[in-house]
């Protein structure tokens, strides 16, 4: 008794005829002129945006220094947003971090 | 509401607080100043602080801080008379003006201008500790 060797080309040749027209029922969904913005993108803007508002408290602290600019008490205010914009994307980071590992230590 | 919507109202009352401060020590600072005339004595500024109509305040609360409005306005009060005869001010009479400035109410507006200044503080650091506590939610302690 042989068991015949199961080849991937050929299952896959065997499954996606049969799976064709459900895809063609999404068919207008489908092409995407130009590629969506990913995850990536999203991450790196949100970086961004925080380091702008940590380049902008570091120049506000700068002109309070030379005795110029806003007010002390408004940029302490920019001071505590600008930590908790950072803490925001530090948490942001370890729940992902987490997500990964969690995905990492399934068994396949 | 944004959680910066908190911090931009503490902001506002403190630049109204600071602002009252500032007239404050204005007032006592030309406490002493004596004028040519009576009419040209340095009459005492007071901060007038109006509410924000409701629709105001809830754009505010909404994101856009649009701040307490706040007035400088002079008082309207009589010069002090001093009966200084070798002044080079000195009147017929030979009476000096000085500035109607009124010590003791100078000194408690500074005062509760500091205590509000406080509150204010207080106020915006107990927005940025329960933001804080947010963040921490879901979080391996």
């Amino acid at each position: 008794m042989s068991i015949e060797p199961v080849s991937l080309t050929a299952s896959l040749s065997a499954i996606l005829p049969a799976s064709t027209p459900a895809l063609d029922a999404f068919a207008p969904l489908a092409p995407v002129q130009h590629p969506a913005p990913g995850f990536g993108d999203m991450i790196a803007r949100c970086v961004g945006s925080v380091n702008d508002e940590l380049v902008k408290v570091d120049n506000e602290v700068r002109q309070v220094a030379a005795g110029a600019g806003p007010s002390l008490h408004e940029v302490m205010i920019h001071l505590e947003e600008a930590r908790l914009s950072f803490q925001l994307l530090a948490q942001v980071r370890n729940r992902l971090l987490d997500a990964y590992q969690e995905v990492m230590r399934m068994q396949v | 509401m944004d959680y910066r919507a908190a911090f931009q109202i503490s902001a506002a009352g403190m630049a109204a607080e600071k602002l009252r401060l500032d007239v404050t020590a204005l007032n006592l600072a030309n406490m002493h100043v004596a004028g040519s005339s009576a009419e040209q004595v340095y009459r005492p500024q007071r901060v007038i602080t109006q509410t924000v109509s409701f629709s105001q305040q809830f754009g505010r609360l909404a994101g856009n801080a649009a701040g307490v409005q706040t007035t400088v306005v002079p008082q309207n009060v009589a010069p002090r008379m001093v009966y200084e005869p070798g002044h080079p001010y000195a009147n017929a009479k030979g009476m000096v003006a000085y500035p109607g400035v009124d010590n003791v109410t100078e000194m408690v507006t500074l005062n509760t201008a500091l205590r509000a200044y406080e509150a204010n503080v207080t106020a915006m650091n107990a927005a940025r500790t329960m933001a804080a506590r947010a963040l921490e939610i879901g979080g391996q302690q």
